[in-house]
């Protein structure tokens, strides 16, 4: 890391962000509340950009395939949900039935990633893609019993939106949260985030971790030192995915909802854009690029909400977002496209 | 006698460091130039020049004056370059890897059916496949190449993808100046000289060659006149008649190489590893039926002529191609190629494609070094669970592997340096010591100084040298360099046809290999 050079990505989005703070506070907006959303927000998606880091490192590229894991996540919330878990408690048990959800689907994942081998980001869109309508039946069929979960109507079926507020609801958005004047500082959330950042950067100094940035970087010669190709690559997208399901968790007890049906697929877009803007290039990626990659775009999304209610039409806050972040996954992909030319 | 090509004063320099300065060359028509310098004197920098490199205008260009044919011409790219009249063989393949021979041969130049061009234009119309194919196969059997030309490169051996490389060239019949990047340099020997003798006749039809390589015989062989770079300067010209392989080297690298050689011995107690109808599937390279016993403590050399199966064996143990037959290593016969179990059990492998196979690029020299000892053998474990979690224990590691770079004069600024950053003997050096850290008691080396320059080479022989002696590791060496094997070997089997063709001592004549080399009826080299 001594020898890091900050990527073009990074640098056009900081100085964009920077002209944002500067429009913000010369409109008198509430700078201090932005950065303190910031903070929520940052580790409220950053779970799942972390989760895209293992697969990177192995070289099976961006993890379309996202909405996998997060469905696993979502299993976990339910399960919990369904048995009126609530609180820190609650939260911890959501947890561990997504490691057990996000176990079996990463592994199945991982079955089909390795068949195709070389193609797996196109592989993980329609992966992500034909597994949600699978899952849409199975919310509509699964037997849970709490009537919170259900269609008040008939008493069937998951809602597409199922309230935290009597179970989970902010447990570590609230957790040792310390003020400072107007600065609030959620430590357990941070102190969650950092435990996930800490165990990636374990992991990669294991032997297994080792393994695979070598099957990532140089995979013939991997096979030739006598390095289970497969089986590396599975360890990796079943972290993956274990990970995308606790980002989910997080990100549903910071929104206040578990969102099922198609809400899983429009998380995918946003954490590749994420990672791309902290300078990854489809390669081994550091985990600093992931948490620098999402602090910028989610501040960028939180500033130009307001800031484009004040100069521009309400409406146009959605398009602008949208535009947002799949311009920044074209930009991000030319940059590559071009350094890989180059080398 | 006109010149075809005239530099006067070309300087070029890379972000301020100078990589040509002041060079003054000049080629007729049908002459044979040798241009030799050491890895980084500027030969490649002079070829990208002159073919029109896009990489030359991109760093800000070059000074002084380029004529061709009379004319001052500044090339901007490589088109231009290819429509006034030159070829240039790479040195590393600029061939489309999912397109066949006879495509690659004729890209640009096909055969176009007559009724289609005079309906759609020549861009539009149907390409004649028989007739490319036909056309390709004759250029290909001039060179002594017998392939089939719908194969893929893909499929083709390093030594195929050259040739095809060089039909692509002479194929064209507006062919004025061709320039060749180290041809010979991924070509085995003889296969090499088949190349300089159309070479030859190619100067007989007024056609300039520009002959760039690293071996001085061949240059010594073919060229009309050489001309030697060192540090970008041009430093001595000579004519055919005054070239010495000895004033050569030392004008290329300013002092005289000491040539790695092995005393000679007898070995024959028992065998360490026994192949019995051994076959391995590789593409282009396949053992088809392998019979060899190799003694505990030798170091065996294996050669044959390209496509014959020098190179299959290494792959084949370590599980990268299919095999088949019988392999005794130490009274245990191996029935499945299983590379972490072999590795464990003594085995390791240097293959010939460094750079794809044989370094993790964005590594640390030191983290290559321990990579295999680590990953296979537990080496270098902090911890008190076995092999979980698994860190690294640096202190430790960071002490071997200086120890490495020490013995083994591994040019780095540190351990944590990139391996990518490194020359090609370094990089080899880095192979070698990793292969040490497992400690093999049979090692298998391909192509051990392929891509590497002289001085580096008799570094790497010695070092083997001197790992068998110290260490009785029996090693098995794959190469086309048959006097390289004939120094340092103890036996050197010669294959042919994927089978062992003979066994001969490094003692014989080269007569003697060159009709093994060819199954006898071969021809030998004096014809030359």
């Amino acid at each position: 890391m001594s020898s890091y050079k900050l990527k073009p990505p990074q640098i056009i989005i900081s100085l964009f962000l920077l002209l944002l703070v500067i429009m913000a506070a010369s409109m008198q907006m509430d700078l201090i509340g932005f950065f303190n959303q910031s903070i929520v927000k940052l580790v409220m998606n950053g779970v799942l950009v972390l989760s895209l880091i293992p697969m990177l490192n192995v070289g099976a590229g961006m993890n379309f395939g996202l909405p996998v894991g997060i469905v696993g996540g979502l299993l976990g919330m339910c399960l919990a949900v369904n048995f009126r878990l609530t609180g820190i408690h609650g939260f911890g048990m959501a947890l561990l039935f997504s490691l057990l959800f996000c176990m079996l689907l990463g592994w199945i994942y991982g079955l089909i990633l390795n068949r195709v081998k070389g193609r797996e980001e196109i592989a993980g869109i329609f992966i992500g893609y034909s597994f949600i309508p699978l899952m849409n039946y199975a919310w509509t069929l699964l037997p849970f019993t709490n009537r919170e979960m259900l269609y008040p109507i008939g008493g069937q079926g998951l809602r597409p939106r199922i309230s935290l507020e009597n179970y989970f609801n902010h447990v570590l958005d609230d957790l040792g949260v310390i003020t400072v004047g107007a600065v609030e500082i959620p430590c357990g959330l941070l102190a969650f985030y950092a435990l996930i950042a800490v165990f990636l950067y374990l992991f990669f100094a294991t032997k297994a971790g080792r393994a695979a940035i070598a099957v990532g970087e140089n995979e013939s010669f991997a096979r030739l030192s006598g390095i289970n190709i497969e089986k590396t690559r599975m360890i990796a997208i079943v972290i993956s995915t274990i990970i995308a399901g606790f980002g989910i968790c997080v990100y549903a007890q910071s929104y206040g909802f578990i969102q099922l049906y198609d809400e899983p697929l429009s998380l995918t877009f946003p954490a590749i854009a994420a990672i791309l803007i902290g300078g990854s290039t489809g390669k081994k990626t550091y985990i600093f690029e992931a948490v620098l990659g999402t602090y910028l775009l989610q501040s960028i999304y939180l500033l130009t909400v307001p800031i484009a209610n004040a100069i521009l039409v309400p409406e146009l806050t959605e398009i602008i977002r949208t535009m947002i972040t799949y311009g920044i996954i074209l930009y991000a992909l030319l940059i590559r496209e071009r350094r890989g030319a180059e080398r | 006698m006109t010149n075809l090509l005239e530099i006067k004063h070309l300087s070029k320099s890379y972000n301020g460091i100078p990589a040509l300065r002041d060079i003054n060359l000049s080629i007729p028509a049908g002459e044979i130039h040798g241009l030799i310098g050491a890895n980084g004197s500027g030969k490649t920098t002079l070829m990208n020049i002159l073919f029109g490199n896009p990489v030359i205008e991109a760093t800000g260009g070059y000074e002084g004056e380029i004529y061709f044919n009379g004319q001052k011409t500044v090339f901007k790219n490589c088109g231009q370059a290819i429509k006034q009249g030159i070829g240039m063989i790479h040195q590393e393949f600029a061939l489309i890897p999912d397109m066949t021979v006879a495509e690659n041969i004729k890209l640009g130049r096909e055969n176009t059916v007559d009724f289609a061009r005079r309906l759609f234009g020549p861009s539009f119309s149907f390409v004649d496949r028989k007739r490319d194919d036909a056309g390709a196969r004759r250029t290909l059997s001039k060179l002594g190449i017998d392939i089939d030309v719908g194969l893929k490169i893909v499929d083709l051996t390093s030594n195929l993808k050259q040739f095809v490389e060089i039909a692509r060239e002479i194929d064209r019949s507006d062919l004025q100046l061709l320039i060749l990047d180290e041809p010979t340099a991924v070509l085995s020997s003889s296969d090499g000289w088949q190349l300089i003798q159309i070479l030859k006749e190619m100067s007989a039809r007024d056609i300039a060659i520009l002959f760039i390589s690293h071996r001085l015989e061949e240059i010594q062989q073919v060229c009309d006149r050489v001309s030697v770079l060192r540090d970008g300067r041009l430093v001595a010209q000579y004519d055919k008649k005054d070239v010495s392989i000895n004033r050569l080297a030392r004008d290329m690298i300013g002092h005289l190489v000491e040539k790695a050689s092995a005393d000679k011995r007898d070995i024959a107690n028992r065998p360490i590893i026994t192949f019995k109808g051994f076959a391995v599937d590789m593409p282009g390279e396949a053992i088809r039926g392998l019979d060899l016993e190799v003694y505990e403590g030798e170091i065996l050399g294996i050669t044959s002529l390209s496509g014959h199966g020098k190179l299959a064996l290494g792959y084949g143990m370590m599980g990268m191609y299919p095999v088949e037959g019988e392999v005794v290593y130490r009274n245990q016969r191996l029935s499945r190629m299983d590379a972490r179990w072999n590795i464990m059990n003594g085995m390791y492998f240097l293959p010939d494609d460094r750079r794809e196979l044989g370094i993790i690029a964005d590594q640390s020299v030191e983290d290559n070094i321990i990579f295999t000892g680590n990953q296979v053998k537990n080496m270098f474990m902090t911890g008190f669970l076995g092999s979980f979690p698994g860190f690294v224990d640096r202190a430790q590691s960071r002490w071997y592997v200086n120890k490495m770079i020490e013995d083994f004069d591994i040019k780095c600024r540190s351990p944590k340096q990139k391996v990518k950053e490194l020359s090609g003997g370094n990089q080899q050096k880095v192979c070698i010591a990793r292969a040490l850290t497992v400690d093999p008691a049979l090692l298998f080396v391909a192509e051990p100084t392929r891509g590497i320059d002289i001085a580096a080479k008799e570094k790497i022989l010695n070092m083997l040298i001197q790992i068998n002696r110290s260490r009785n590791t029996t090693i098995i060496i794959m190469s086309s360099e048959l006097d390289e094997l004939k120094r340092v070997c103890d036996r050197i089997a010669v294959m042919v046809q994927g089978k062992v063709f003979k066994i001969l001592s490094p003692h014989a004549s080269d007569v003697d290999f060159a009709l093994a080399l060819s199954g006898e009826e071969g021809m030998p080299y004096e014809q030359l």
